[in-house]
């Protein structure tokens, strides 16, 4: 048995702290993005933007379904901005649609909005999703493109 | 090119000197060998000779290059002037153009596979870990260091030791290449055993049943040692023949040796120790031959067992803490630990024969189908080499269930072996048998019907063997345990330790690795890391203790209950009140706990991230306890603890001025606190305090996602990325 100690010295309460932040947002630039894919974004396509089909979506573990906000930033690009005209995005979370949104410019876009927390499941797999009503078709191989994706998911 | 060149001389000059030191013993005791008993025998008896002699050179401090180099030279040097270098002995019966046709061609089959795999860059887990790890960091200090952070280190060591001199020389693959080198002396001496019985089909089919088991070839081509263990026990067996038939006393020498040597390779192979000393009492019958084999058995254990005393208070470290209490290792940890290893998640035990011969998967790798019929070998008992075989392996068969790992069974496997192909004797039908072991045993064969992730090898690593595919690059591409180690020898600042969840190949790293289960200090670490994420693990509740208010000079907190498994008893603090105010800790307390008494400061120290543990199950009797120094006012005293008790009982007790402990409360108020929102900084600037800044986690390790989701709110910056890791510095302490 070793001696009897002292007490040691008395730690002091932080004077700040924040809450903790959840993220479950898929980047582009990840080294697993591949594994939270579901459908329609091209698993062979190189470098950090990512050509969409229609409906791309991944799927997030979230640990928890309090304060959530969806988050996603995408690129319209000029392109195909010509052929379409203005597009309208929904933007889904398990298949609930969380909000529409009409673009009338191309160009790199933001979008983000609270979740309501009925809607993701924790610690269980949920599917993040943006939808575009109108897609450009390849007149030389009928490919159907949507956006360009750089990051898309969920954070607190 | 030249890793390639430097890893078979060192794994060369060490076998070498091996061969030298015991030819030179084999030649003093005039030990009547047979001409193919002479390479085996003498390498195996001189590897026990020179790993003390490494063991005495890293406990002197003075492993530096040049000094283990002349270590290696001297016995050669020696063998060669006396004269014992040649492979002399008496003349054996020559074998028939059929046995060395049929067995030669299968032994050279496998062998082109093992020995490019032990050549090729080592990334077997453990090999590139511990049994390697501790190599290196001997050789950076030049002899032994007081680790308190790596339970491997508690482990006698004994062919390790071995791999010092090669891995002076040719780093990592010189140490594979003396282990495979084990494996081709213990075939050797198998085939050999079978000629000095004079059943050399007999020999040569036993020991391709070993040779060819797929658990053998793996792991024989790694630089682990189940395979020289098995060589040393074997070697132990018989020298114990042959001296039983000679009686020549000088053979007890030999014999004391390697018995002693079982335990220092590996202490499971104690057994063999027994063995040896016990048949010797009983064939001998005389005291003086007992005592020279105990006496030379004691001088390879002593050291290690002495070792362990001095560094870590318990001469068998990492087992048996609870009879040796220490600081350096938990109880509980240790029943995990080994709870784990006795059950690898195989249930049902009746499961085990088909999982180590078949499926390969749960127990790490399989030793065969044909082992199905290891029953048969009981038809040799009618022979007495027979009886005798049977009875070492099942004297060695003994400890395989404290760890069910198919590799804890080789080295009883060259004793059945040997006994199947006596039972069987009949030639062709033992070519048979070998050829079906063969075939099945073939590593492309294996998948067919083993496990998919059974442990095996895949396929022949000449190009990686010989470095036409640089070291560098092909570990990087395979390992990835390789990359995030040289991630960190990148970005961590020279000589700063690491705390990790899970293990890495220490060998890759000069970075000292604090891997979360391996020791009682890692185990404070990780407990104070989890703290930040894991609910379970912060002080969420809180046990009110109220009663009418005394003087006391000394209280404790009892527990009473009977815990279930692996539940403790655990206070992140414990404070004193008096009419509603805390009576504030003073330099002049003297705290106490039992068990644990070491850590009895972290219910004391103000932080939630912190917290003291029994550190094994909760029995009656447990308690912590606290000298004011003088008679305070207490009429309350709260405890913080974590949620998870259910059959504790808690009741507070003060010492009355004869001595005696009297009870004042117990059945406590329970109440549910909120754990501070800064907890995860909490976590942090403890292992700031302790000395940890880094912090390396697996994608995939628990808690990882806490920390990729928010780095900031533990106060940590992400300094490097990759290899499915991230390494954190703690930066806002």
């Amino acid at each position: 048995m070793p001696e009897p100690y002292a007490p040691p010295v008395q730690r002091q309460p932080f004077e700040e702290g924040r809450p903790h932040r959840m993220v479950r947002v898929v980047n582009t630039t990840d080294g697993d993005w591949i594994a939270h894919v579901v459908q329609d974004i091209p698993l062979s396509e190189p470098g950090p933007w990512k050509w969409t089909g229609q409906k791309p979506t991944v799927k997030v573990v979230a640990r928890t379904n309090q304060g959530l906000r969806y988050i996603i930033d995408f690129v319209l690009p000029e392109v195909t901005f010509k052929v379409t005209g203005p597009v309208t995005m929904t933007f889904l979370v398990n298949d609930h649609p969380l909000d529409s949104v009409r673009y009338t410019a191309f160009g790199e876009q933001h979008f983000e909005k609270v979740v309501p927390p009925e809607w993701v499941e924790p610690m269980k797999e949920n599917l993040v999703a943006a939808s575009i009503d109108k897609v450009w078709v390849a007149p030389v191989d009928g490919a159907k493109l949507g956006f360009i994706l750089t990051r898309i998911g969920l954070t607190q | 090119m030249w890793q390639a060149f430097w890893a078979l001389l060192g794994a060369a000059a060490t076998v070498a000197a091996c061969y030298a030191a015991g030819a030179l013993m084999v030649d003093w005791a005039k030990a009547p060998l047979k001409k193919p008993e002479r390479f085996p025998l003498s390498f195996v008896l001189g590897a026990s000779i020179l790993h003390l002699i490494v063991f005495a050179m890293l406990a002197l401090q003075i492993a530096y290059r040049p000094l283990v180099v002349a270590m290696l030279a001297v016995p050669i040097a020696g063998a060669v002037w006396k004269g014992s270098w040649k492979l002399q002995g008496a003349a054996v019966e020559p074998l028939s153009r059929a046995l060395k046709v049929f067995y030669g061609a299968i032994f050279t089959a496998f062998t082109i596979y093992y020995f490019f795999h032990s050549w090729a860059p080592e990334s077997s887990p453990d090999g590139s870990s511990y049994h390697l790890g501790l190599v290196a960091r001997y050789l950076r200090a030049h002899g032994f260091e007081r680790i308190i952070t790596n339970m491997y280190a508690g482990l006698s060591a004994g062919v390790e030791m071995l791999y010092v001199p090669a891995f002076v020389i040719g780093k990592h693959s010189a140490a594979a290449l003396v282990h495979y080198a084990f494996l081709v002396a213990l075939a050797m001496a198998m085939f050999a055993y079978g000629r000095r019985i004079g059943k050399p089909w007999v020999g040569a089919a036993g020991a391709l049943l070993v040779y060819a088991s797929p658990v053998v070839g793996y792991d024989g081509s790694i630089a682990y040692n189940d395979c020289a263990v098995a060589a040393i026990v074997f070697s132990a067996f018989y020298w114990l023949e042959i001296w039983d038939e000679s009686r020549e006393a000088r053979l007890l020498i030999p014999i004391g040796l390697l018995a002693g040597y079982c335990y220092a390779a590996k202490y499971t192979a104690f057994v063999m120790t027994i063995y040896a000393v016990g048949f010797v009492a009983w064939r001998s019958r005389t005291v003086r031959s007992f005592l020279v084999v105990a006496g030379c058995a004691a001088s390879m254990i002593v050291p290690w067992a002495a070792k362990d005393w001095i560094y870590l208070e318990n001469p068998v470290a990492p087992f048996f803490n609870k009879v040796f209490r220490n600081p350096y290792r938990r109880v509980v940890s240790e029943q995990e630990y080994n709870d784990y290893l006795s059950n690898m998640g195989v249930e049902n035990k009746w499961t085990l024969p088909l999982e180590v011969t078949i499926r390969g998967e749960k127990t790490g790798g399989l030793v065969g189908p044909i082992f199905l019929l290891a029953p048969i070998a009981l038809l040799a008992l009618r022979f007495r080499e027979g009886r005798r075989l049977l009875l070492a392996g099942l004297v060695l068969f003994v400890p395989y269930f404290a760890n069910v790992g198919t590799r804890f069974l080789i080295p009883c496997l060259p004793f059945f072996s040997l006994a199947m192909a006596l039972a069987i004797s009949y030639p062709p039908a033992l070519a048979a048998v070998v050829l079906f072991h063969a075939v099945a045993s073939w590593p492309p064969i294996i998948p067919r019907y083993a496990a998919k992730y059974s442990w095996r090898l895949d396929r022949i690593l000449w190009k990686q063997a010989i470095r036409k595919i640089p070291q560098d690059r092909y570990l990087r591409q395979n390992f990835s345990g390789y990359g995030v180690a040289r991630m960190i020898e990148d970005t961590v600042p020279k000589g700063a330790p690491v705390l990790a969840v899970n293990g890495l190949p220490d060998a890759y790293t000069t970075h000292e690795i604090l891997v979360g289960f391996q020791s009682a200090y890692n185990d404070d670490l990780t407990d104070i890391l989890n703290s930040g994420w894991d609910d379970s693990r912060q002080p969420t509740r809180r046990m009110i203790f109220k009663f009418r208010e005394q003087a006391a000079r000394r209280m404790r907190v009892l527990q009473t209950g009977v815990g279930a498994p692996l539940e403790e008893f655990m206070a992140h603090e414990v404070r004193f009140f008096s009419n509603g105010s805390e009576v504030q800790r003073d330099p002049a307390w003297r705290l106490r706990a039992w068990p644990n008494p070491w850590d009895v400061h972290m219910a004391f120290d103000n932080s939630p991230a912190t917290r003291w543990r029994s550190w094994e199950t909760a029995s009656p009797g447990m308690y912590l306890d606290t000298d004011f120094g003088k008679y305070e006012m207490v009429d309350e005293v709260r405890l913080d603890t974590s949620f998870d008790y259910v059959n504790l009982r808690l009741q507070v007790e003060a010492m009355e001025p004869s001595g005696v402990w009297v009870k004042i409360a117990s059945d406590p108020e329970k109440k549910t606190i909120a754990p501070p929102v800064a907890i995860r900084k909490w976590a942090s600037r403890e292992l700031h305090a302790r000395g940890i800044d880094y912090i390396v986690m697996q994608d995939t390790d628990w808690g990882a996602d806490d920390m990729i989701d928010d780095p900031e709110s533990w106060g940590f910056e992400v300094i490097a990325k990759g290899y499915g890791a991230r390494v954190y510095k703690v930066v806002a302490p």
